[in-house]
């Protein structure tokens, strides 16, 4: 591969192994982190990487990867931090997640946010990013039947929510 | 709202829809007004879609990753060199460890050896010379070894000696 066929092939899809880069770490610095550090990987393992078919899913792959490993690290600081005392940060929406979703957006954002990890993987690759089932089953590296059980649960779950919401209005 | 929404969208909640119907769906819930009790699905796909348009914010990104890239690039050619390098001074460390030995080596044997006689007679008389130097002292130190020999009769002499004495005691006991 050369640096012709990486611009062409690999850095239009920047933006959605930054989105699912955002998803997982919700910190719109690190997601950009992640994914330079894909992107890097790929360039300088672009020899022996011949033999792989679905460039995209295995940048996601990466990345997903990437992005669990920083997950993993933060997880060790703020358990170290927690011990001598220190404030853990809160988890609370990115800059973006702030500037482009709107209040009642918010509250579709909050509910997918309460999703279990997988099922918020599953229903951001399939209704955000709009890949495949084999497609995600490539990524997530989870059997084609957790992918389905998955987003089964997950768009179950958001509908019983949606329900609620318009019900009651919470 | 049409039938064929409602049926989709049916068919969307079970997760029995294809990718192109539920783009179909993003699109009509992104373009149309929809009745109040469908306002929250709405929402659902227009959330789908504004999610969609989350991008790397900065230019400063891609240059980042180009430069990144691209400097990469060069120091391809650049580490083929330092591979290059390190190979050349591998083999001329050989080299000169090698010739640096085989130097140790020449001086440590004396020059005279190396250089000997020219005329084969006059090489010959040195080499008898030397033999018949060889041979004096073989007959000298011949000689001297004949001294050992005095030891051996002595020591036969004396065990000689102590068996007499033995005999003679074991006589007096039997008498």
């Amino acid at each position: 591969m050369d640096l012709e066929a990486f611009e062409n092939r690999i850095l239009p899809a920047k933006n959605k192994l930054f989105r699912f880069a955002l998803k997982l770490l919700n910190n719109s610095e690190e997601a950009e982190d992640v994914v330079q550090e894909v992107l890097i990987k790929v360039w300088n393992g672009r020899a022996s990487m011949n033999q792989v078919q679905n460039w995209e899913a295995w940048c996601m792959r990466l990345t997903k990867n990437l992005a669990f490993d920083r997950i993993r690290a933060q997880k060790r600081k703020s358990t170290d931090l927690m011990e001598i005392g220190f404030e853990v940060k809160q988890d609370e929406p990115s800059p973006h997640d702030k500037a482009e979703i709107t209040e009642s957006m918010q509250q579709v954002n909050r509910l997918i946010a309460s999703l279990p990890e997988k099922q918020r993987q599953v229903i951001h690759l399939r209704d955000v990013e709009g890949y495949s089932y084999n497609e995600i089953v490539e990524i997530m590296e989870i059997d084609m039947n957790q992918v389905k059980v998955s987003l089964f649960r997950a768009r179950s779950a958001v509908r019983e929510k949606l329900i609620k919401i318009n019900a009651y209005g919470l | 709202m049409d039938s064929k929404i409602q049926q989709l969208l049916d068919q969307y909640w079970k997760c029995e829809t294809s990718l192109e119907e539920e783009k179909e769906l993003r699109a009509y819930f992104n373009e149309n007004e929809v009745s109040e009790d469908l306002k929250e699905t709405a929402l659902l796909f227009k959330y789908f879609e504004s999610q969609k348009n989350i991008e790397t914010s900065s230019v400063v990104f891609e240059n980042k990753i180009k430069v990144n890239t691209i400097s990469s690039k060069r120091g391809k050619v650049r580490n083929m060199f330092f591979a290059t390098a390190k190979i050349a001074a591998g083999v001329l460390v050989l080299v000169a460890a090698t010739y640096l030995v085989r130097q140790e080596i020449r001086k440590s044997y004396p020059e005279e050896i190396v250089d000997t006689y020219s005329d084969p007679q006059l090489a010959f008389e040195e080499t008898k010379k030397a033999l018949m130097m060889i041979s004096k002292t073989f007959g000298k130190a011949k000689q001297e070894a004949g001294k050992i020999t005095i030891f051996n009769e002595a020591e036969q002499i004396i065990q000689k000696g102590t068996t007499k004495d033995d005999k003679e005691k074991t006589e007096k006991i039997k008498i």
